[in-house]
Order: structure tokens, then sequence, then C-alpha cells
């Protein structure tokens, strides 16, 4: 998992315009999967670091917690519903969004494109 | 060089005892079917079907942009209010353009607020009307987020109601007209999309009414996407086995937006809704 995370950050850095996007986002986001951590620092719309837990000590703005199948399901190229999006992890039962939501929704679009970069058909693209 | 079938053209009517004007658009002729659009968007989500000959050949598409919404104004001093549509505003503003446009019972297709409106008025004015294609419709749901979240001073309401309902279209969808749909929300005007979901997330008062729909006077036909994550395919289901009589088509590749984020998608199930409605009957003329 943690080789994608670090493909999400190569891929960013070669996406111009989603780096525009979070131009003000600089926040640390955990992705947990399966209770398994990730941290992902952003500065200015890149993925400066992306580190494995487990960390007492690190801050984070907000969490998408899930699991791995769903979260596989979710980078598929065409998720069956409910796994095609974060919020619907949520609303099926598969997520949980924890900490400033606020800064989430702010950033929304930044956040869902950037997790998107896994995509399946991403990596058609590339 | 193409230049579309559709006209758009402005009707004042008296809303809440005030004049407000409304842009509206129409294409073919025929049987009049009444277009509503969904919340924080406008009449440019109708505009595949309203350029489709097959449908046109024989239905006149209407669609109105809600005060507030497209091109059509807020009221004189919107600018001290708070928007916020009620189910009594909403079926007065419908009516009112039936009747400033001289509509003569005309279908009612209406998309998420459009179709729960609809609903209420198969329950409340059933006369006005032949018939009810009611798209991604439901008695009622809560919102799954905070409405709250977007018309706010620090940060652009359009650009994250885009975000959000980005969820509800379908990875089906032509990303091409994904984009264009979430446009709409993008630009609708501050506070609107929140003053629509308030009616939307709210009011349940259709919960009640959904026994005394008359569905052998006027049918009521319910389609929903599977990839609809705010009015669920559950949501419609449990609807359409409250209405005596009304029918429901599930569509497994679209979403909540389904005559915008996926024209060819959605197509042949619209086609197939206005199969179920009435013919109007030949008027004198």
């Amino acid at each position: 998992m943690l080789e994608t995370f670090k493909q999400i950050q190569t891929r960013l850095d070669a996406t111009p315009h989603l780096i525009r996007l979070g131009r003000l986002f600089s926040e640390t986001v955990l992705i947990e999967i399966g209770g398994d951590e990730y941290y992902l620092t952003f500065e200015k719309g890149r993925i400066l670091s992306v580190a494995e837990g487990p960390s007492r000590k690190t801050p984070w703005r907000f969490a998408l917690r899930t699991d791995a199948e769903a979260l596989g399901k979710f980078w598929q190229a065409r998720p069956e519903p409910g796994f095609h999006d974060i919020f619907g992890l949520v609303k099926i039962g598969r997520g949980r969004i924890d900490g400033d939501i606020l800064s989430l929704v702010k950033n929304l679009r930044f956040i869902k494109e950037v997790l998107g970069l896994a995509r399946a058909e991403q990596e058609l693209a590339a | 060089m193409s230049i579309e079938p559709i006209t758009g053209r402005y009707v004042t009517v008296d809303i809440a005892g005030a004049p407000r004007r409304i842009y509206f658009e129409e294409a073919g002729q025929g049987r009049p079917v009444l277009c509503l659009h969904t919340a924080g968007a406008d009449t440019r989500q109708w505009r595949h079907l309203m350029n489709d000959a097959k449908i046109t050949a024989s239905n006149r598409l209407i669609a109105f942009d809600m005060p507030w919404h497209g091109k059509s104004l807020p009221p004189e001093g919107f600018e001290t209010q708070e928007y916020l549509l009620t189910t009594e505003a909403y079926i007065e503003t419908v009516l009112a353009v039936i009747d400033g446009l001289g509509l003569d019972r005309p279908v009612l297709a209406g998309c998420s607020m459009g179709g729960r409106i609809a609903l209420q008025l198969a329950a409340l004015h059933p006369d006005k009307f032949s018939g009810f294609i009611a798209i991604e419709a439901s008695d009622f749901q809560p919102a799954w987020y905070d409405i709250d979240w977007f018309h706010r001073p620090d940060a652009h309401g359009g650009e994250m109601g885009a975000a959000l309902v980005s969820a509800n279209i379908s990875p089906y969808a032509p990303n091409s007209e994904r984009w264009n749909t979430l446009w709409m929300f993008m630009q609708s005007g501050p506070g609107v999309f929140r003053g629509d979901l308030s009616f939307y997330t709210k009011d349940d008062s259709l919960i009640a009414r959904l026994g005394a729909i008359d569905t052998t006077r006027t049918p009521v036909h319910i389609i929903v996407g599977a990839y609809d994550l705010t009015c669920t395919p559950e949501d419609a289901a449990r609807t359409a086995q409250a209405i005596p009589g009304a029918t429901l088509a599930v569509m497994d590749e679209l979403g909540h937006f389904p005559m915008s984020e996926h024209p060819e998608g959605f197509r042949p199930f619209f086609a197939d809704a206005l199969e179920k409605m009435p013919v109007s009957e030949a008027k004198a003329a």
C-alpha cells in the first residue's frame, strides 16, 4: 500500500492542474486502511512525504478510514456503486471521515482527484 | 456550424405577490412536457433531450430556470434575504409557470428536488398535469452532509458543491458531460444550492401524501440511477411501493443527473417513461 501512495505522490508531481488546485493546501492527511496508518503530508499541493504508521505523534487535519478491499474497489476504473467516491464509502458503511471535515470539503475536488490518481484508468493513461 | 432547435425566452409571473422574471427554453411540438432541473443547477441539464429530434417529434419539451437559478433573477430585495426554498413556494412557482405559459395539463418531468416536487404535485394538484416522470426522486432523505458547507464567506460554495455532487455521477458518464454537469453547480449563485437543499433535506411532508396519489388518473413513473448516493435505488423503490400503481426503473450505469451526465444512457429510459404517459387529448383549434 505504501507503494501505491508513493505512486500517487509521483503522479501528482506530473499533474500541474492538481498542484494548482491544491496550492493553498498544506496539511497532513491520515489514510487508515484496515488499521494500518499512512500519513500523507501535503505542501502547497504536492505530497512532501508518505509515512507509514503507527504514530501517536503525527498531527493530521482529517482522516479517511477504510479497508483494503474497499479501497481496491475504489481504485478500479469503474467501481461498483458506493465504491466510486470517498463519500460513497462512508454512505455504504465501508469508510469513515474524521477530523476537520470542513478542511476536506474546502479542498474536496483536489483530495478526491489526488486519491483517484491510483485508479486503473490512470495506469492505462500513464 | 450548427444552430440548435432550442429557443429561450422570458416570462414574468407573480409569485408570492411579486413579479418574477423567469427564463424558459423549449423545443419540439405536440404533448407538452415540463422539465424541472435539480438543486443548484438550471435548464441546461435538459439540453440533450431538447436537442433529440426523436423525442421532440411528438413532445414539446419546456424547461425553466427557477428564480435564483440560471438566467432567472432572484426577487427584488434578494440582497437582504436568505434563500430557503419551501415546498409551498416551489409548488406556487411551477403552477405560475404553467399558467403563464398557458400549458394544458403537461407531463411533469423533474429530477432530484424537481422529482420530489413532481410527487408533491401528483398528490396535491393532479388536475394540472397528465402524468409524472419523477427522476432520482423519493419521499425523503435527510442530508448526509452539512448544507451550511455550501454558503460561507471563506470558501467558494459552487466549487465545494460541485466536488460534493460529483459523488453522485456515474463512472460510466462521459468525462465531458460529467464536467458540463458540474459546471452548473460551480456557477450557482451564493447560497442557492444550500437554499435548495434546505427544502430537499428538511421537508418530509411528502411521506404522508404518497398514498393519496391516484395513478389511474395521472401515472407516476420513477427512474433512479444505481450510482445515486443521494436518492438511492432503495429510496426510490420504497417511494414507488408507497404510491399505488407507480412504476419504477433502475438505471445500472447512471447517477443522480442522468439527463445531463450521460445523455445516451438516459435516453431510452426517458423515452420509455414518455411511452407510459398519456397522449394529449386532441383540442379544437
